[in-house]
This record gives C-alpha cells, structure tokens and sequence, in this order.
C-alpha cells in the first residue's frame, strides 16, 4: 500500500498525563506493609496444603485455591540472590537512577524469590547465591519500598531482641523440607524418645558399680539400654581410672565402641566434659569425633555439690558457659553436621537460647533439654516445667532428666506433655523402689513402663533421628 | 474440529519507527480499504460485516476506551464492536470462536499501536505490574525478561555470541520483507559491543520502537469463496497464563507457551512440530526469545536452544524469514503480525522470502512479563 503524506504543517501538542490515585491494598497486602512498616518485620504466607510459603503475601494459593490469608510466617529478614539484573537505563518509572541493580531474592524462610533493589555492592561483583539482607526505609511510602533496599549482610556476631514473645510462639517460617519433615513428625507424636546417660562426668563406681569407664563398659552397657528401649545415649568418656577426659583418642575411641557394638544407637556427646575443661578442650573433641549430637549448655550458673538437707556445701563450682561460648559452640556443630541438644537448666538458658537462636544458625527442629535438681540450677516444679515448654520456639522438641529423685517425676510429666525422656547412671543412680540401679539399662526399662501408661512407644533411633532432625548417615 | 476458519485477506501499512504525522485513524483506513478491495465486502446488515473486533491499547494510546477513536474508520456504527486490549494474537482466538459458535459468520478484525509517541515505552510496561509489590520497583517488560535471559542461557547454552547471531540474521531477513522497520545490517561483533541495557539484554537484543496498523477479514468455511479464491485455514488456537510474581513461576519452564501449543495442537491434529511446520513466525521480543519459543512450541528439543542456532535451526526450519519481532512490530500486536506474515507465505505472497509449498505454518504471540502470557495460531493452506 502506498503511504504518501504531506507533512508540512503538521502540528503535534504534548500530552501529560498523570493520574495520582490512591489504591488500598486489600486486607493481605495491608497487613504486609504495615508489618514491615510498623515492626520492620517481612511475612509470607503459608498454604500446608502445597506446603509453600509465599511472598508478596495473597488472600489464595494459585497451585490448589486454598484460602491461605491468615496462614502468616514470620520471614528473616536475610536472604539468598537467584537472579539479578543491572538496569543501565533510565526512566521515570524506575526508582534509582542507572545504572542500578534488580534482584530476585528468596528471603530465609520463603519458598518464592522476590523482586527489590540490590546496593551496597559494585553491580559487577554481584553473584547468584550471595546472602544479602533488608535495609529498611526510614520513612514509609506505604509499598513495597518500606524495605528501602536488600545490601549484602555483613559478616557479625551481635545479639538482637527476638522476633516472637515466649507466650505467643508464632510460626516459624520453614522450607519446604523442613515442612515435610514436620509433617513426618507429626505422624510420629505417639513415639517417645529415650536416652540413656550412661555415666557422666561426676558418678563414680563407688557410688554404683555399674558405671562405665572404659570403652568396652560403655559398649556393653549401651547395647543393654538400646535392646530395653532407648533409641539415643549420652556419654562422658572416662579415663580407666574413671575420671572425665577431653582427650579426643580417649573419647573417639569410647564413641566407635558404642557404634561398633550397636551400630543403630545415636551417640551423643557432651561439650561439658567434665569440671575444669577449658571451652576449646570442650568443643575441639565435638569437632573431632563429630558425633550425630552433642550437648550444648546456655547459661553459666553454679554447679555444685551440695547436700539438701543440711545445706552443706561439699564442692563448689561454676559452670562456665557464656553467650559466646553458647553462640561458638552452637555454630561448630551446625557446620559440623552434630545436632545441638539444647540444655536448659532454668528459664534463663532457655531465654538466652531464644536470643541467640535469631543469628539464624540453628537447623528446625531445635532440640531442647530440660535439666532438673542440679545444685545450681533449678528443683522439679511441674509448673516451671509448662512454663518452659511454653517458651519454647515452634517445632521445638523437648526431652528432659532430673538429677537423683526427680528423674522419674520429671520424665513423667515430660511423657504426659508429649515430650521425651532421658533416664541414666549420669543423673540417678536408684530405681524408684530406691535399689541401686542394675545399670541405666534398668532405668530404661523403666521409663518405658512409664511410657506404655500412657499410650507411648518407644521410637527407633531411625525414628528419633526423623524426629530429631538428625542428618542421614 | 468438523469447521474451518477462513482468513480471507490480510493488509498493513509498512513498519515505522515514528509515524508521528499520522493519527492512528490514517494508519488503519489504509488497511481497511484494502480489506474491501481485495474481498469486496460491505458492511450490508444481511451480508457484510456485523461485527468488529479491534485491537489497541488504552496506554499505549494515552487515552481511555481507545477503540471510541476508531469505531467510525473501521465501520462499526449500528454493529458489534469488541476491542483486545491485549497481545493482539487473541483477538484470532475471540474472532475463531465468533464464527465457529455461530455468533456471526464474517469478522473483520482490526489493530493499531504507536510506540513512538510515549516519552518511554517501557514506562508503560511498568503499568503492567501491581501497584504496591512490583511497580515501585521500576519493574518493566525490558527488565523481567533479563531475569528470564539470564536463567534461559545458563539453562539451554545460549551465549552472547549466539543472540549476536539472531539479531544479524534478523536484519538479514528482513532486507527481503518491504513490511519490516528499515535497520542497518550489523556484524556480530557491533551487537555483542552494543551497550548492555539488562544484562544480559543488549540494546541491539531487543525490538524497535515500531507504529504499525493491520486489517484482516475471517468468515466462516462456507462463505470463504465469497470473498476470496485463496484462503488460509485457522485450523488451531491455544493460549494460557503464568503466574503474575515472577518468583512465583519457573523462569524457563515454558510453562504456558508450552500449555497454549498443546491446545492449538490438539485443536489442529499437529503430531509432531518439528515436522509438520513449513513456516514458523515467533514473537521474539529480544534475542533469546527466539530460541527459548522455538523450544516452547516444540519445534527445538528442550535445552537445546545454543546448539540449534549454531546448526543453522532458523533457516533449516523456516523461523521468522520475515525479520520476526526484531525487525519490527509494536509490542501490542507482535503475534499479529507473526500470522499475517504466515497468512502470506501460504497465500504464496511474500516475495523474495517465500517458502515454495508452503502448507502449513505456526504463529505465537506472547504479552506480560518475561513470557507470562502464550498464545499462538495454526493455519493452513
């Protein structure tokens, strides 16, 4: 076709049109902004039917049509880049000035990557995979530029008030793994976990004779607990002549023993050792051995000997475990693939738990130990008991054992609330019918009696390991 | 599918960077008088054209309901009138389903966009995007793909050197297409030295600022002959969306091109498209796109998008002789104007490019962010 125009005398006039217009963002996306504007705090919705956990947030799944909009996660705010672009244009429409970086970036806790602003780095050193973080907007703009940018996290060690209140567990935000995994154990609440402490750092064969000292005693003696039922056993290895060690062969040895004779048992070590270690003695041996699990301790606080009734004191000692040795030690068995088994001696290691546990380190799910009757720590109260169960962090399990006459009331409770049970030669050295114990084998078998009252099984350590979270060997 | 579609003619006005002394009521009479040369058709209440369908864009025209501005150039007084608001390749779709429901017997379908006269056309793209989560973000359709571009390359071996060669080529083509944008030609070395403008998304790598206007008449299989001793069959149509957010969505899954071919397919009795296509025209928006659509509609294995440019796949398989999208076309109507140029090449009418026999061809359009919506066409001779 033939396009033939005359353009002299054309005229041309400019449009400019603009339309300010307020636009509501719907309840979903109201309570995002102002979540982040108000409590500098990003949430994601989650649907449990496609375990998915969305963001920006919306009222529906797209995959199933659930409705999802009250299913809100609490999201970190650090995430991972999957993408990136660098926009070296301009235009009005575009928010800094080129060239600029966009980025698709896949918060902590998120399974969809979203779109922001990437600064504070050089566009050519930006990489897919790097960990960056929000840097929130000073004042708010009521959208998504109430988090002002994503800049790349800084590499510190510093201890930031914790995003969820004790009373009010919220939801963490998982994976989709990890939302498998949960859903796993749930299918598994009826399974009790038990562990036997075999021996401790503090009890000695005079005291029972059954303790074991040598590789080969702790062997035999967790091969017994395992056949009466306990899926896990926690060991301080002794020396032969029954002193606690933190030499690394000594301790190495004592774990292979265990596993040579009962491959299935989890063995868990204690980074406590025994008095007087030094931290790096204590942790280099996890290190070392690197066991599935190990205790981790939270608070110092005294740790002593003291006789009840008379209130007479036969050795006095402090337990030293600072945030940093709480923070040191949670970090080298996470890299490490050992499980932290999380000891709580009262409500104040629990609390500088919660705090720590923001610097995001701990694998889902936390395993809590709740510690009774130490001298130095707290006595068996029903009541502080529910009261740190309810402080727990979601998904968190718990197990717990009490020194001497509040082992069995303590597992008792601890199996009626739906935790698990850690019985021992290391805590108690009677049955309840006051006999000295056979062995922690015999303990075992009763806390299994006391499980099947109610309703319980013992779990496999296949199952505790599902449970527990325990990495596949 | 017993009924055929006719697509009794076809008309443009030749590409333009900026056809900014034309309104775009001249841009589509043009095309509309050649409708009525070429078919003889009138807008007679009994016999002729009852019904319209129009495609344009409220934005990209800078005013509301922009079909009011063309009711009385395309003839639609006292008749139906429906506009696509869209990637104009689903108004094919709306007019198919028209005569094939029984709804009328003959549509004239009618587009036009000018990209030239918004002081920046990706501006309007950022309209796209929802006003709280993505739009302060700047995001814009240049901007999306480059996320796309950049998984897509990793993904199926795609590198610079290879979009270097699709643009070549395209300008290359489209020296034998007079409907094209007229571009320079350039060396592989001069695009891969173009500027960056989303990494990996080059300045050369992407689609011309384009106004353009079309005209086309369909009818049903019985009154073809009415009109026009030679017409193309619209034997299929599909289309489908992805998801909005683009963290929502697999970036190179082709998920909805892929859904929308299954359609159109089925609807045409395609067995195998790597084979059954003599004339492939896709929506390639910027370079990589070429191949990433060519393995969504099937005509590539997948993952292989590197390795079929370097075995010379466009040419072998007939993909965008016209120029494709590089070479011209607004954003709007782009899988328009990949069917028009197939209507052509099977009507045996397009020139030094064509493709002798050819019998059956496939056009895609695509529209939103980094491929979120697919839609592509089935004709045949």
């Amino acid at each position: 076709m033939k396009q033939e125009f005359d353009k002299t005398d054309c005229f041309t006039m400019n449009g400019k049109l603009a339309l300010p217009y307020t636009y509501f963002a719907g309840r979903v996306g109201s309570t995002f902004i102002t979540t982040i504007r108000d409590q500098k705090k990003i949430m994601g919705v989650r649907c449990d039917k496609c375990s998915k956990v969305f963001i920006p947030p919306r009222q529906t799944c797209e995959k199933c049509f659930s409705d999802i909009r009250e299913n809100w996660v609490d999201l970190q705010n650090t995430g991972v880049v999957t993408n990136f672009t660098v926009v070296r244009y301009d235009g009005k429409h575009l928010p800094r000035k080129a060239p600029f970086v966009l980025a698709l970036v896949k918060l902590d806790g998120a399974d969809t990557p979203f779109v922001h602003i990437l600064e504070g780095i050089e566009p050519e050193k930006v990489e897919v995979g790097m960990r960056v973080e929000a840097v929130f907007a000073k004042e708010t703009t009521n959208t998504i530029l109430d988090i002002d940018h994503f800049a790349p996290v800084k590499e510190r060690v510093q201890v930031i008030e914790r995003p969820t209140s004790p009373e009010k567990p919220g939801k963490a935000a998982l994976s989709k793994d990890e939302m498998e995994r949960l859903e796993r154990r749930k299918a598994m609440s009826n399974k009790v976990i038990i562990t036997a402490a075999l021996s401790g750092a503090a009890t000695m064969k005079n005291q029972n004779p059954n303790v074991p000292y040598t590789p080969q005693d702790f062997a035999e003696e967790a091969a017994k607990c395992f056949k009466a039922g306990a899926a896990m056993v926690h060991v301080h290895a002794r020396e032969d002549g029954g002193m606690a060690t933190h030499e690394h062969a000594r301790i190495k040895t004592t774990h292979d023993a265990i596993k040579d004779k009962t491959p299935e048992l989890i063995v868990n070590l204690s980074s406590a050792v025994g008095m007087g270690k030094t931290a790096e003695q204590r942790i280099s041996q996890i290190v070392h051995v690197k066991p599935e699990m190990a205790s981790l301790n939270t608070n110092t606080m005294n740790f002593s000997i003291v006789e009840r009734k008379s209130g007479k004191i036969f050795l006095d000692y402090v337990f030293e475990n600072t945030f940093t040795m709480l923070q040191d030690f949670g970090k080298a068995m996470e890299e490490n693939g050992v499980k932290p088994e999380i000891e709580c001696y009262d409500m104040g290691g629990l609390d500088n738990t919660l705090i720590i546990m923001n610097q995001g380190f701990f694998t889902t799910p936390m395993n809590f130990n709740f510690v009774w009757g130490v001298a130095g720590g707290q006595a068996f109260r029903p009541d502080a008991f529910i009261a740190m169960k309810n402080a727990l962090p979601p998904h968190a399990n718990f197990t717990t054992c009490g020194v001497g006459t509040d082992e069995f009331p303590c597992i008792t409770l601890s199996c009626m609330l739906g935790g698990h049970m850690r019985v021992g030669l290391e805590d108690n050295i009677r049955t309840p019918k006051g006999d000295l114990a056979k062995g922690s084998f015999e303990l075992v078998e009763w806390a299994v009696r006391i499980a099947e009252i109610f309703g319980r099984v013992p779990a496999t350590p296949d199952e505790a390991r599902e449970i527990m979270g325990l990495r596949k060997r | 599918m017993g009924k055929r579609v006719a697509i009794c003619a076809v008309s443009q006005i030749k590409m333009d960077s900026d056809y900014w002394y034309m309104r775009f009521q001249n841009m589509l009479l043009p095309c509309l008088e050649s409708i009525v040369e070429q078919t003889g058709v009138t807008f007679d209440l009994e016999k002729g054209i009852r019904d319209i369908i129009t495609n344009s864009d409220d934005v990209f025209d800078a005013r509301t309901i922009s079909n009011n501005g063309v009711t009385d150039v395309v003839g639609a007084h006292f008749r139906g009138e429906e506009k696509m608001a869209q990637e104009g390749i689903n108004g094919l779709g709306y007019a198919m389903a028209s005569i094939l429901s029984g709804h009328d017997d003959v549509i004239l379908f009618m587009g036009h966009c000018k990209e030239s006269q918004t002081e920046n056309r990706l501006m309007n793209t950022n309209l796209a995007f929802d006003p709280f989560y993505t739009r302060p973000l700047g995001l814009d359709f240049l901007n999306a793909s480059a996320f796309q571009a950049r998984e897509y390359m990793k993904k199926s071996g795609v590198t610079d050197e290879h979009l270097a060669k699709v643009v070549v080529r395209s300008r290359k083509n489209a020296k034998k297409n007079p409907n094209a944008i007229e571009s320079k030609q350039v060396t592989l070395k001069e695009v891969m030295k173009s500027p960056l403008l989303a990494d990996p998304i080059r300045q050369l790598h992407q689609w011309p600022v384009t106004d353009w206007a079309f005209g086309m008449l369909l009818c049903c299989e019985e009154r073809a002959k009415e009109f026009t001793d030679n017409p193309v069959w619209l034997t299929g149509f599909g289309n489908c969306m992805d998801s909005f957010f683009l963290g929502d969505k697999d970036l190179t899954s082709n998920f909805s091109l892929k859904k929308a071919s299954e359609r159109a397919y089925k609807m045409a009795g395609i067995k195998d498209p790597k084979r059954d296509f003599d004339v492939v025209e896709l929506k390639d928006l910027f370079a990589y796109q070429l191949p990433m659509w060519a393995e969504g509609v099937g005509i590539v294995d997948e993952n292989k998008g590197g390795e079929w440019i370097d075995g010379d796949g466009p040419d072998k398989q007939n993909v965008n002789l016209s120029g494709g999208m590089l070479s011209g076309s607004p954003l709007l109507l782009g899988g328009v104007a990949r069917t028009i140029e197939c209507v052509l090449q099977l009507r045996g009418e397009a020139g030094k490019r064509q493709v002798k026999g050819a019998k059956r061809a496939i056009a895609q359009g695509t529209y939103g962010a980094a491929g979120q919506h697919q839609a592509v066409v089935i004709l045949e001779k």
